[in-house]
């Protein structure tokens, strides 16, 4: 049943209803979670990498696994959203997730990466609900001239959660593998039992995020929600498909996908492999290369506050052009500057993601009214960019060396400033001008 | 109304000493504590650092007091002698030793053997090796199997007819003997082979490397196999052959060691096209381990201990099992 609500209704607007203020820190948990889930993550493919002893293409299935079942379960979730409300979206997400975690379990008995895999493609599906539940369940949880100051404040939860995963694998994993050259030495059970107590490694932060969700879980399904259960249902088929074909002809909102999407394959390949480009370019142990991988992170947090500043000055295009043009400066030095320097580069790259899924999803929006609802759907589902690219990353550092893998993500962001020069050299106004004078009675005025 | 409370209270203290005796016999897991020493070389050559780093770090691991002493070059014999002695009166249990002579060392080896000090020699071998309890050491003829049955693939490939110079360490030291056996070995030629056209001892020395090369290159110039005995002796053959301005592509230049200087400027550009890595940190931590686990009652250590070589190359060859450069960077020692 929809319980309608309004700023009166909800008293002095607050951020947060003081009754609410239980069940919104038990979301604001679930942000945290599924940044310390994600992140963790990038430090995964260089742990099976090890631990299976496959090349960085077959690593980075991982990434594919994890991506993958976000961009599916997108609008299942969003299904399951409009059905059956928000909670029951969080608990489906909830449960989900921790099953995957749980999974880890026999996983680590069997010993297949495969299952791992799978494992992986579990929690992230449980996420990806949980992720597209939790934002619009933040958004009505309260005034709705406060949704907005919500959401952020639920989000920043997101990045700390997501250096606490990366710390996580860089204290409880990285310093405890067994090392690659003990390896060269032991003969095949010494080898199954090292990566049997490398697996056990593994197991155990996933097995405590599963216990962090399973309690989230329990909590949020024993809490009194007051909110909308069923939120307003999804407009027409014809309506959404004439809201498909306006937002196909509109060229910044197009190509604004595209740019998401390579957007999001660049932060998930430079992320994914900074570990990896630690040890194997500069040499770095693996404990060290975590915390190289940390800083990166913590740059990234740090980003976000002086990009939302430098975002009061400068024209949003124009600083995403900068930061791009940044970023794939970074890349062609971790590309040929093989030491130290390099890596650097590498974590300095953070810096100019710091602004650009936010900058990207507003740039792409922008105009766009009622049809926006729909176009966020389509920028979210960019995420597929996560999935895929990391595999020709992967596949490049295999065919043309670790450094040379960072051409990828390289491309990815040149795209995104051509992305930003075309949306600085194309003013919106001039092009909806155009768009009318070529289809008089059009559906947008 | 105090029943309650006191209750509380008294299932509180119960929960508290429950876990204190949780935690102080997860504290008195561990296993005993016991000294070993590590006797290296010198510290000039990153080798032996990253041989001590490794030792201190599986030392910490495994609940053992390391002591260290190293000498002050490759023939320091007073310093290793001294460090046994000292060792032996600080108590130590076992001890590792790279000794700078196969000979001069064994009366100090014996004595600390006699007060029932294990000792493991690393690195190098003493004569008679029954001297010392266990060998943990690089089998150097298995490393330098490797580089040639790499050479000879590599000339297959290639197509050039093999003319050999051979850049050896010096008569009478044996790894560097066992070395240049394998080479030879692998590459399937014998000792007065007619394709080997030079052979001169560097001492593992770069500038003595530089300067036979040179001097085999005036006299052959149509040497196109390298066989360098170190990582060293490998930079300044690279060095002569710079300098003639030889067509590196049609040179095959391979070494011994796994040093990250070598693996990061010359390996991974292709100037050195193959070197057989040996592992340091493995004769640190198994000898440590090794050490303690004897010690603490468990088997002890004897005869010959493999610690392991692998080839490593940017420019793999048909047939002959190699690693990438990216596993050489991870695993190198040095800086």
């Amino acid at each position: 049943m929809a319980v309608a609500h309004d700023d009166q209704s909800w008293g002095p607007a607050r951020v947060v209803p003081r009754h609410l203020r239980v069940p919104f820190i038990l979301l604001v948990l679930c942000f945290a979670t599924w940044g310390a889930a994600a992140n963790l993550t990038d430090i995964l493919v260089g742990v099976f990498r090890g631990i299976f002893d496959m090349s960085n293409f077959q690593s980075s299935l991982v990434q594919f696994a994890y991506y993958g079942a976000y961009f599916l379960l997108a609008l299942p979730a969003g299904y399951i959203n409009n059905r059956f409300g928000y909670k029951t979206g969080t608990l489906v997400g909830l449960g989900l997730a921790a099953v995957g975690g749980m999974l880890f379990l026999p996983a680590s008995e069997i010993l297949e990466y495969e299952v791992f895999l799978l494992a992986l493609f579990f929690l992230a599906s449980g996420l990806s609900i949980l992720e597209t539940s939790a934002n619009p369940f933040v958004i009505a949880m309260g005034a709705p001239s406060k949704a907005t100051q919500r959401l952020n404040l639920a989000q920043a939860f997101n990045p700390i959660g997501a250096n606490i995963g990366v710390l996580m694998g860089a204290v409880f994993i990285l310093p405890e593998l067994t090392p690659e050259s003990s390896k060269v030495i032991m003969n095949d059970a010494e080898l199954l039992a090292s990566q049997q107590a490398d697996l056990d490694l593994v197991l155990r932060p996933y097995l405590g995020i599963a216990a962090a969700l399973m309690l989230i879980w329990l909590l949020i399904l024993f809490r009194r929600f007051d909110l909308p259960e069923s939120p307003v249902p999804l407009g027409s088929e014809a309506k959404s498909s004439s809201t498909a074909s306006r937002l196909w002809n509109n060229r910044h909102y197009r190509y604004g996908v595209m740019a998401q999407f390579f957007n999001v394959a660049a932060q998930t390949c430079i992320w994914t492999f900074t570990i990896l480009y630690a040890q194997d370019v500069v040499g770095e142990s693996a404990e060290d290369a975590g915390w190289w991988l940390q800083t990166s992170l913590i740059i990234f947090l740090f980003s976000r506050f002086l990009m939302v500043w430098l975002l009061g000055i400068f024209r949003p295009p124009l600083l995403l052009f900068v930061m791009a043009v940044f970023g794939v400066l970074c890349c062609l030095t971790a590309m040929f500057s093989l030491d130290v320097v390099g890596l650097v580069a590498v974590v300095s790259a953070s810096a100019s993601l710091s602004l650009m899924f936010p900058t990207i999803y507003g740039i792409a929006l922008q105009g766009l009214g009622e049809d926006a609802k729909y176009g966020s759907a389509g920028l979210v589902m960019a995420i597929l960019g996560g999935a895929l690219l990391p595999m020709v990353h992967g596949a490049v550092m295999d065919t043309a060396g670790p450094a040379m893998g960072y051409a990828v993500p390289g491309v990815c962001l040149a795209l995104v400033a051509a992305y930003a020069m075309f949306d600085l050299k194309n003013p919106r106004a001039a092009i909806e001008d155009a768009q009318a004078e070529s289809k008089p009675g059009g559906e947008r005025p | 109304m105090n029943t309650p409370i006191s209750s509380r209270w008294r299932r509180s203290r119960a929960i508290l000493l429950v876990g204190l005796v949780i935690f102080l016999s997860a504290c008195s897991d561990g296993p005993p504590n016991v000294t070993v020493g590590l006797i290296t070389k010198q510290e000039v050559n990153p080798y032996w650092v990253t041989m001590r780093d490794v030792a201190e770090d599986t030392a910490e691991d495994d609940n053992v007091t390391l002591l260290t002493a190293t000498g002050t070059s490759d023939v320091d014999i007073e310093s290793q002698s001294a460090a046994l002695v000292d060792m032996v009166a600080k108590g130590a249990e076992g001890i590792l030793i790279a000794p700078t002579s196969s000979t001069a060392l064994l009366p100090a080896i014996a004595t600390a053997k006699e007060a029932g000090v294990l000792v493991i020699a690393i690195d190098t071998p003493v004569d008679p090796v029954e001297a010392v309890d266990a060998y943990f050491a690089t089998d150097n003829q298995a490393a330098g199997r490797l580089i040639g049955q790499y050479a000879k693939a590599k000339a297959q490939q290639l197509d050039l007819d093999p003319k050999i110079a051979l850049l050896d360490l010096a008569p009478g030291i044996s790894s560097g003997e066992a070395r240049h056996r394998g080479f030879l070995d692998g590459f399937g030629i014998a000792e007065d082979d007619a394709a080997i056209v030079a052979m001169a001892d560097t001492q593992g020395d770069r500038g003595l490397g530089e300067a036979r090369m040179a001097e085999i290159l005036a006299e052959h110039p149509d040497v196109n196999i390298v066989y360098t005995v170190n990582e060293p002796a490998a930079l300044g053959a690279l060095a002569a052959l710079k300098a003639a301005e030889r067509d590196l592509g049609q040179i095959i230049l391979v070494s011994i060691d796994g040093g990250c200087r070598a693996i990061k400027e010359a390996v991974r550009p292709g100037d050195i096209d193959a070197t057989a890595m040996q592992f340091p940190q493995n004769m640190a931590r198994e000898g440590v381990r090794a050490l303690a686990r004897a010690i603490r009652g468990g088997e002890k250590p004897v005869g010959y201990f493999d610690t392991g070589v692998e080839l490593v190359t940017g420019d793999p060859a048909p047939g002959v099992e190699s690693r990438d450069v990216a596993f050489g960077v991870r695993n190198c020692w040095g800086d």
